[in-house]
């Protein structure tokens, strides 16, 4: 668009736009030294990742609440599965979570299935996953950020981090509710599939799709916003979350 | 390597108990964790003073736990240096505990318990196909699928596995961690990887399965659908299945 006037709506389109890159951006010291350790010669084992901890928890700050790296599986020389993932919310201390890695135990739950891994292994691209409720790790509603961790022989994992929706929300719904009062109606902020993380209105909950219209198909579009009577959509810049502005 | 739980499962089973049956309440816990597999054999429990102190109960309730749980052979107390208790998982029967456990239950309380996790696992299936995006959609397939392929103890775990990603495809944490904690402790009766008569007639099995998939694939299609009332209603008369299986079988169980 060569439209450079100031739109309504540019405040939060910067700062989603800001927090999401910020994110992004923080994971790549983690990044470089998951794929400088798989570079290293000789296999790699569970115990290895080990040395990525000062690099895990350096990202536990701000919005990020949990972060990590999750190999992909066979990559390790001694166990199929492996991770070293750490969470620490409210300036609480680090803790290493640990769940079921045996794929024969009562508890085991794949991780493979769950799109912040899917999608940066398939796509080779970063991706936000959620919001969604990640019983994985804190039983919370959550959104994923990870980016493919590659090796010797292609993907070898992701590294991530975890914002919690609530703290998205306590960040961002400050300049919402000004945006829905200036055009008097309601402001949310939606993902790529057109579920709700943020809203102004009750009845667009956190959580909720937004039916109204087709978001799954107009992101495929790669247009930068639609405007429909009563509508507007609009992408917060490389981040695959959009405003969507609707009056009321 | 040692074997890990699940976060959400270790939080259930170290949340704080009432005080009242304290000593079976902590047994019952602790036999439940064992036979799932959510304490790994050979591993080492907490010290008794820690074990109390998460459980929310006297050491001497958690002593006295132990003991039950010796006699039951689940677990194994060495002396002296790098001593402790330890997991003993029995390896040739591993649903004789259950059994023993559906034998001791009462109808009344597996009514309640079956009350609770309708009540969950329905609204949960309702909301699910309000909110389920089509990757939610697929992870659910992907759910029902497990529990046509999977037999036993895996089959009990696809069954919770599948009950876990509806609740989460409904976007509710509270109904997932509720959903959890029933599948952690009385809850976890509902899916026993034993059904009515099988034992005897072998060829039930793979009828059973299909039957079961049958289920849970009508529940996926209601969900992807968006009908919230099929997806509850087919989720509730599921469950009140599964009671009815459990009730028979109880029955066959009890000392006449």
């Amino acid at each position: 668009m060569d439209d450079t006037r100031p739109r309504p709506g540019d405040e939060v389109v910067a700062q989603v736009s800001g927090i999401v890159e910020g994110v992004f951006a923080g994971l790549k010291p983690l990044l470089a030294a998951a794929e400088t350790l798989l570079a290293e010669p000789g296999d790699t084992t569970g115990p290895d990742l080990d040395r990525l901890r000062p690099q895990v928890v350096e990202q536990l700050a701000g919005l990020v609440v949990g972060a990590g790296f999750i190999a992909a599986p066979g990559l390790l020389a001694d166990q199929e599965f492996g991770f070293e993932w750490w969470t620490a919310s409210g300036g609480g201390t680090p803790t290493q979570l640990f769940i079921s890695l045996d794929p024969t135990s009562e508890y085991f739950l794949d991780y493979t299935r769950q799109s912040w891994f899917t999608v940066p292994r398939d796509t080779g691209r970063r991706h936000i996953t959620g919001p969604y409720v990640d019983y994985l790790c804190t039983d919370e509603y959550t959104l994923t950020f990870s980016l493919p961790v590659n090796g010797a022989a292609g993907f070898a994992g992701v590294v991530g981090a975890d914002v919690f929706v609530r703290e998205f929300e306590h960040t961002t719904l400050p300049k919402l509710r000004t945006l829905a009062m200036a055009r008097d109606g309601r402001a949310a902020l939606v993902n790529a599939q057109g579920r709700v993380i943020v809203s102004t209105a009750s009845r667009q909950a956190t959580g909720s799709l937004v039916r109204e219209l087709d978001i799954p198909a107009w992101w495929t579009t790669g247009e930068e916003s639609l405007a429909c009577p009563g509508t507007t959509l609009r992408r917060c810049g490389d981040a695959p979350i959009a405003l969507l502005v609707t009056a009321d | 390597m040692v074997r890990r739980m699940s976060h959400g499962a270790r939080a259930a089973l170290f949340a704080p108990l009432d005080q009242t049956g304290r000593v079976e309440a902590v047994t019952r816990r602790l036999v439940d964790a064992i036979t799932l597999g959510l304490l790994a054999d050979a591993e080492q429990l907490p010290a008794e003073t820690d074990l109390a102190a998460q459980l929310g109960v006297s050491t001497v309730t958690v002593r006295e736990a132990l003991v039950a749980l010796r006699q039951l052979g689940l677990v194994e107390t060495r002396r002296g240096r790098g001593g402790g208790s330890f997991v003993r998982t029995p390896a040739d029967s591993p649903m004789a505990p259950w059994r023993e456990r559906l034998r001791a239950v009462s109808l009344a309380d597996l009514r309640d318990v079956g009350d609770q996790y309708t009540a969950v696992a329905g609204a949960a299936a309702k909301l699910a196909a309000e909110r389920s995006s089509a990757d939610d959609l697929a992870r659910l397939e992907l759910a029902a699928e497990d529990i046509r392929a999977a037999t036993g103890p895996a089959a009990s775990r696809a069954e919770r596995h599948f009950h876990l990603e509806v609740a989460a495809a409904a976007q509710s944490p509270r109904l997932t961690h509720q959903e959890l904690l029933l599948q952690g402790e009385q809850g976890g009766l509902l899916w026993l990887p034993i059904t009515h008569r099988t034992d005897d007639r072998p060829d039930d099995r793979g009828e059973h399965r299909e039957a079961g998939y049958a289920v849970h694939a009508a529940i996926v299609t209601a969900i992807g659908h968006g009908d919230g009332e099929l997806a509850r209603k087919l989720t509730e008369e599921h469950i009140l299945d599964a009671i009815d299986r459990l009730v028979v079988l109880h029955l066959e169980l009890i000392d006449p």
